[in-house]
């Protein structure tokens, strides 16, 4: 039971072993229909659409050449691009020279290694493929497809989503301007078939293909605490190799179960839409979502699916009210390139950022220009969001409560936060004698 | 009570006081335990600085409560005699 629910379910739990007999109360707390450890915490509110609007005449689907990978030579021009590719290689030798720590042979080694997993999938491709790698489905068991009411449904892929690595797990209707219209050079459309493919010139997404599930998969937060290092860099890319994984695992479970599925990680369409609109958390100040349980310390995945199943309403905990006065992201930023201004706007900074939605865009080249100057990228932004904490003491979910109900009191919880040096960066040498979890990371975390 | 109870019981005794005395001892643990937990969670949380300022406060809450108790004690077996 979560540490949050104590007193709600313990009480609850006590009144039902009185009433209904003492066999009764542990089944009631943990049935499908109640599923309370899918449910955020009790200080996050649901509502019907994310906060942070959409300007419904402007937002479309997103060419995904436009952002900041696919188009660097576009944005920063070949000679400005060689010129920085060629410090980046001049400061790695120079830091090896000096045996720099997080910059030494052993950490960059460790940030290549963590990505192995990750590398074997793409759009459609490898653990990413859209079609039954080798899941025996029903038919060939010789019974029918699975079968379930939706809410039954939506809790059998929670829970087989956490068995495979989702830390949160949310599921939405999809909205298809979410999907990037171009990818790799082919088209991605909606057609009325019965198993997605692809050709020469497209993508083929089945139309039936309605609902989405999104997951958070938590990063190691003692690798991304040395941020910008090396072995931070280690932390993002142990995170995408655990969502590769998650969203293969989690394919094959649907397609044995007869319906079709779509693993995608940041290919496809944008994740952190998806993740708002399935209510996993609030876009923040990065222009990136922020978990009410793990702040910003996530990699988000997506299947697409058409196994029926409930949806999650989109979240509020009171994050773009704090965001407004805390600022910690945009003054940690070497680049400077997440914005300072107090509220957010429809403004874009660049072609990178899809238009027509409200938020605080970021200035995309200016950060990837900085991953080549620090050369080993930069995570210093999720590394100081007061809302990254591990939760070994209650007084994060005291003032994260508090936060969220009383957002007078935000300017004064940053500066406390501060004051108690959360944030500051951790040193790399002695990550390599820090005694870690599996993963580098607190799977109880979040969880009570 | 006779004499050979004494011998076969602890007798504690506790002073009468007023209300608002009780609850802020109350408080005072409530304080306490609740700076001991961020410490030892800032510790595990390996937070340096965040372990070392709640310690303090714990250490400084604890000696303050406990130099107020005493004073008041020993004020009172003084005004006693």
């Amino acid at each position: 039971m979560k540490r949050r629910d104590f007193f709600k379910y313990g009480l609850g739990s006590a009144g039902v072993a009185v009433s209904g007999g003492i066999g009764g109360g542990i089944s009631e707390v943990r049935s499908v229909s109640d599923a309370s450890y899918f449910h955020h915490p009790w200080w996050v509110r649901e509502i019907n659409r994310p906060k942070l609007g959409i300007d419904e005449n402007v937002y479309s689907r997103f060419v995904a050449r436009k952002n900041v990978f696919g188009s660097m030579a576009k944005y920063y021009g070949m000679d400005n691009l060689r010129e920085l590719n060629r410090r980046s290689q001049e400061k790695t030798k120079k830091y090896y020279q000096e045996n720099r720590p997080g910059y030494r042979l052993e950490d960059r080694a460790l940030a290549d290694a963590a990505w192995v997993i990750s590398r074997q999938g793409g759009l459609n491709r490898g653990t990413r493929s859209w079609i039954r790698s080798f899941a025996t489905t029903p038919e060939e068991r010789g019974v029918d497809k699975y079968k379930a009411d939706p809410p039954q449904a939506a809790h059998l892929i929670k829970t087989a989503a956490r068995y495979f690595g989702a830390a949160t797990t949310g599921v939405t209707m999809l909205d298809r301007r979410h999907i990037h219209s171009e990818e790799r050079g082919k088209k991605i459309v909606f057609e009325k078939v019965e198993e997605p493919y692809e050709d020469d010139a497209k993508l083929v997404i089945p139309e039936k293909c309605k609902y989405a599930i999104a997951m958070t998969v938590l990063m190691p937060i003692d690798n991304i605490a040395c941020s910008p290092t090396a072995i931070s860099s280690a932390g993002s890319s142990m995170g995408y190799s655990r969502c590769e994984f998650l969203v293969a695992g989690l394919a094959e479970f649907i397609r044995g179960l007869g319906y079709t599925a779509i693993p995608s990680v940041n290919d496809l369409g944008s994740s952190v839409a998806i993740a708002v609109d399935s209510g996993l958390g609030e876009l923040g100040r990065t222009n990136r979502l922020i978990s009410p349980e793990y702040g910003p310390m996530v990699r988000l995945c997506k299947v697409l699916t058409d196994l029926p199943m409930t949806v999650d309403k989109p979240i509020d905990f009171g994050l773009m009210e704090f965001c407004k006065v805390c600022k910690r992201c945009a003054e940690a930023c070497p680049s400077g390139c997440i914005s300072y201004e107090d509220e957010p706007s429809f403004e874009v900074k660049g072609e990178w950022n899809n238009p027509g939605h409200k938020t605080w865009f970021e200035d995309s080249p200016k950060c990837l220009a900085y991953w080549q100057e620090s050369t080993s990228g930069c995570s210093n932004c999720i590394a100081v969001c007061p809302w990254t904490k591990k939760d070994k003491t209650a007084i994060h979910e005291i003032v994260k409560a508090a936060s969220a109900k009383i957002p007078a009191l935000d300017a004064f919880f940053n500066s406390m936060d501060k004051s108690f040096g959360y944030g500051r960066q951790k040193s790399a040498e002695k990550w390599w004698k820090t005694n870690h979890f599996e993963y580098g990371i607190d799977t109880t975390q979040g969880k009570g | 009570m006779t004499m050979k109870d004494n011998n076969l019981y602890w007798i504690f005794k506790i002073r009468k006081r007023p209300f608002y005395i009780w609850l802020l001892r109350f408080l005072w643990v409530v304080w306490l335990v609740f700076w001991a937990e961020v410490a030892l969670g800032s510790k595990a949380e390996l937070e340096p600085k965040a372990f070392a300022i709640s310690l303090v406060i714990f250490l400084v809450s604890f000696s303050a409560g406990l130099l107020l108790w005493v004073l008041g004690l020993r004020k009172f077996r003084k005004h006693k005699k």
